[in-house]
């Protein structure tokens, strides 16, 4: 169990952040990218301390916080759209951001089917074919014509439209959130 | 060999494509064209998703703090009596961030409202001035008698030591007054002014005797108080904390607290509130649902609230206005009725002296 528990340490500081970081673009609150971090490293060392596969670990965090990552968007999705003129008295928190890269990431991302957004995230962490097959659930022989598919899309969307302001508007800074957050 | 197709030019762009492959783009300049495109083209797409943001820092502090503790042999003893409390501490240790994240929050959304609640129906002393935003959405006039759907800018002043005895004037926001309603149960007078249609008018009124109905902030707090108590009754809160202008705020949120229509006479379809955590007093506060079937929205934003203000003598008296008709009667315990009742009156009165 110490071999497991070392393990997942030295796979979370070889790969938190760039968990982290494809949480980022996935998820819009801050607390849901470090939920998914958590969330994943918590399943990694249950799943060492049970002796499971260890042949494609990056893989499999991948795999684990993807699933995360759609899970807490599910959720949040699951919710009333507010009307517009209470979303302006009282705006949402957001990811840190400060060149704006988060928000112009995931306001092109919005403009994609689902796993157009999951095949590009995985990839721009640098996942082989074969792990990004096994996150994303796909044949690893479909991941290449996906991919360029869903990266056609992603250039169609960005040359027609650069991010609407609406996007920009619903990713406006409002108060910033102080890092906590609980589920009564 | 024939050209590249797009799956093929994908795989050699990201590294995953065959030597032949990779041999045909390099002698075929259309194909070596495309693959530099698509090359740059994968090249922008990961670059922005993959944004320059680390782990918070306490997460990374964590993990170092793990490794040094392994490093010192006296603390590595302590550590390793048995393969759970490695593991146990592992746990503590890596993730133990949300946990921090949250012990100085430790308060759940439920107890908070029920602060909050409390807060609201406190017993105050002295006088009480509110200045806030009112949006209303099809609010039924049981709730708000003196207001149609828009938004407003509302300034109350409450005397808290006189029961009753209150002042309220909605604005448009920009600022242009809209009403002004005053009662003085002392002097057994309720004030009302407004314009219509570039007509100011004031009803002048003496209160009944018996005991007083609710006042407008009395009925629009009780039904703040009681929405928030819905939501305490929830348990399906979303809590978060935010940092406002003056500190830390309480963000709660409760979708869909009942099937539309389930409740006849009152149902709350979604509700959210913001709450100072100093003293626990709603900063905003907004309500979707339906009053008697009918569908309405509320939102309320607070602008000044002070406890114990000073006031001016005539702060509780609504001015006159320039050229303004003025209308006295008896009143009764609902405004809206004595302002028709007394127009249609009037009205008569002045057809009779014709």
């Amino acid at each position: 169990m110490q071999g497991s528990t070392e393990a997942a340490r030295d796979l979370f500081q070889a790969h938190g952040t760039a968990i982290y970081r494809f949480a980022a673009v996935l998820v819009r609150h801050r607390e849901d990218a470090e939920d998914v971090v958590q969330e994943t490293f918590m399943k990694l060392l249950r799943h060492l301390e049970a002796g499971g596969d260890t042949t494609n670990l990056r893989g499999w965090l991948f795999t684990v916080a993807a699933h995360a990552a759609r899970d807490r968007q599910r959720r949040r999705s699951r919710w009333i759209p507010w009307a517009p003129v209470h979303d302006a008295a009282v705006p949402p928190p957001v990811l840190d951001d400060e060149d704006g890269r988060i928000r112009s990431a995931r306001a092109a991302l919005r403009r994609l089917p689902d796993r157009d957004r999951l095949l590009l995230a995985l990839r721009a962490q640098g996942l082989s074919y074969r792990e990004i097959a096994s996150a994303a659930a796909i044949q690893p022989a479909s991941v290449g014509r996906l991919l360029a598919r869903a990266a056609d899309r992603w250039a169609a969307a960005a040359s027609r439209n650069p991010a609407s302001e609406q996007e920009r508007k619903s990713d406006a800074t409002g108060p910033r959130r102080s890092g906590a957050r609980e589920r009564a | 060999m024939n050209c590249l197709n797009d799956e093929r030019l994908q795989a050699l762009a990201d590294g995953e494509g065959r030597d032949d492959d990779r041999a045909h783009a390099a002698s075929c300049a259309a194909c070596g064209a495309r693959l530099r495109a698509r090359t740059a083209l994968m090249t922008s797409i990961e670059t922005s998703l993959n944004p320059p943001v680390d782990l918070p820092a306490s997460f990374r502090l964590k993990a170092d703090g793990a490794t040094r503790l392994r490093a010192l042999p006296d603390t590595r003893r302590r550590w390793i009596y048995t393969a759970a409390a490695v593991a146990a501490s592992l746990v503590a240790v890596l993730f133990v961030l949300p946990i921090v994240r949250t012990s100085d929050t430790t308060v759940s959304a439920s107890e908070i409202l029920a602060k909050s609640v409390t807060q609201l129906s406190a017993v105050r002393r002295g006088i009480e001035v509110m200045e806030y935003e009112l949006v209303l959405g099809g609010v039924p006039k049981e709730m708000v008698p003196d207001q149609v759907d828009g938004t407003y800018r509302v300034w109350q002043a409450i005397d808290h030591d006189v029961p009753g005895r209150f002042r309220f004037a909605s604005f448009t926001a920009d600022g242009q007054a809209i009403s002004s309603i005053a009662e003085d149960p002392i002097g057994k007078r309720r004030v009302a002014a407004f314009r219509s249609e570039g007509q100011a008018y004031r009803f002048d009124v003496t209160l009944p005797s018996g005991p007083r109905n609710l006042s407008l902030p009395e009925i629009e707090q009780l039904h703040m108080e009681a929405s928030i108590a819905i939501m305490q009754a929830s348990g399906n809160q979303l809590l978060e904390t935010i940092d406002g202008p003056n500190g830390k705020l309480y963000r709660i949120e409760v979708p869909r607290l009942a099937s539309p229509g389930s409740n006849p006479v009152w149902d709350l379809t979604e509700a959210r509130v913001l709450i100072d955590s100093r003293d626990y007093s709603v900063v905003e506060f907004a309500v979707q649902g339906s009053f008697l079937k009918s569908p309405y929205s509320l939102s309320y934003k607070q602008i000044r609230h002070v406890v114990g203000a000073s006031l001016p003598a005539d702060a509780f008296t609504v001015p006159p206005q320039p050229g303004e008709i003025v209308v006295t009667g008896e009143g009764t315990a609902v405004p809206t009725h004595d302002i028709v009742v007394l127009a249609l009156r009037a009205l008569a009165q002045a057809k009779r002296a014709q």
